[in-house]
């Protein structure tokens, strides 16, 4: 997710949320790479959705994907969840 | 892929979003000859990306279309350096405002991670104005 394909995430999570869906589950188990463009659309579209009393929850991070949430301490910002199911019926 | 220590290799580009692909694939090259895991490939594009595109945001405001030089060398095996260098505005993002990273959501900007990256995972990074240039160079070795 680069500078190109995050602003296509970000509208899609926001077409989402425009039908009323105020809890999101991203699955990144085959995502490779995420930028910092990646990253701000991962916390507007969270934060869009904290506003509606809802989450962006994320689960299977791995490889470098996991290691850019972990520098810039979004691991502890987002619900992360080993698996999709658990992120359905967690928190 | 053999090491050649001391090879060098530039390329310039405009100072473009669509010219982001290409400078990957430029600077991949030497990741390639500096015989770099794929573990590194992948920050290597991320280092890029996040230069490339703060020189397309920040070094050229008032609208000119402006270049990017890319340089890349092998100190020594396992080993890449890349100059990123543009004509534009005197800007040293170094400088920048390291982000709270104790902040929640509601607190957190939405923005601000992209050189706190670069510092991150690069092995080494500096700065110089050189005349009108701006030349950011960082390292990146097989195993930092």
């Amino acid at each position: 997710m680069d500078a190109e394909s995050a602003p296509q995430f970000e509208q899609h999570c926001r077409d989402c949320v425009a039908e009323g869906l105020t809890g999101l589950v991203v699955d990144l188990g085959e995502l490779t790479y995420v930028s910092s463009m990646g990253l701000r659309s991962f916390v507007s579209v969270a934060k869009t959705l904290q506003d509606k009393g809802g989450a962006l929850r994320l689960c299977r991070l791995n490889g470098l994907v996991k290691q850019v949430f972990e520098i810039t301490g979004l691991l502890r910002i987002f619900p992360v969840y080993e698996s999709v199911e658990a992120a359905l019926i967690g928190g | 892929m053999e090491s050649v220590p001391g090879a060098t290799q530039s390329l310039t580009m405009a100072a473009h979003t669509a010219s982001l692909q290409a400078a990957m694939e430029f600077v991949r090259k030497g990741a390639l000859e500096a015989s770099l895991p794929e573990v590194r490939i992948g920050e290597l594009d991320l280092l890029i990306e996040e230069i490339f595109m703060n020189v397309c945001s920040h070094a050229y405001p008032d609208g000119r279309q402006g270049v990017v030089t890319l340089t890349y060398s092998i100190p020594a095996p396992g080993e890449l350096s890349v100059e990123v260098a543009d004509q534009g505005a005197e800007f040293n993002p170094l400088n920048a405002a390291p982000p709270d990273l104790t902040l929640n959501l509601e607190s957190r900007p939405v923005g601000g991670l992209g050189i706190f990256l670069v510092k991150t995972l690069a092995s080494s990074i500096t700065y110089r104005r050189d005349r009108n240039w701006n030349r950011l160079t960082f390292g990146i070795s097989a195993g930092s």
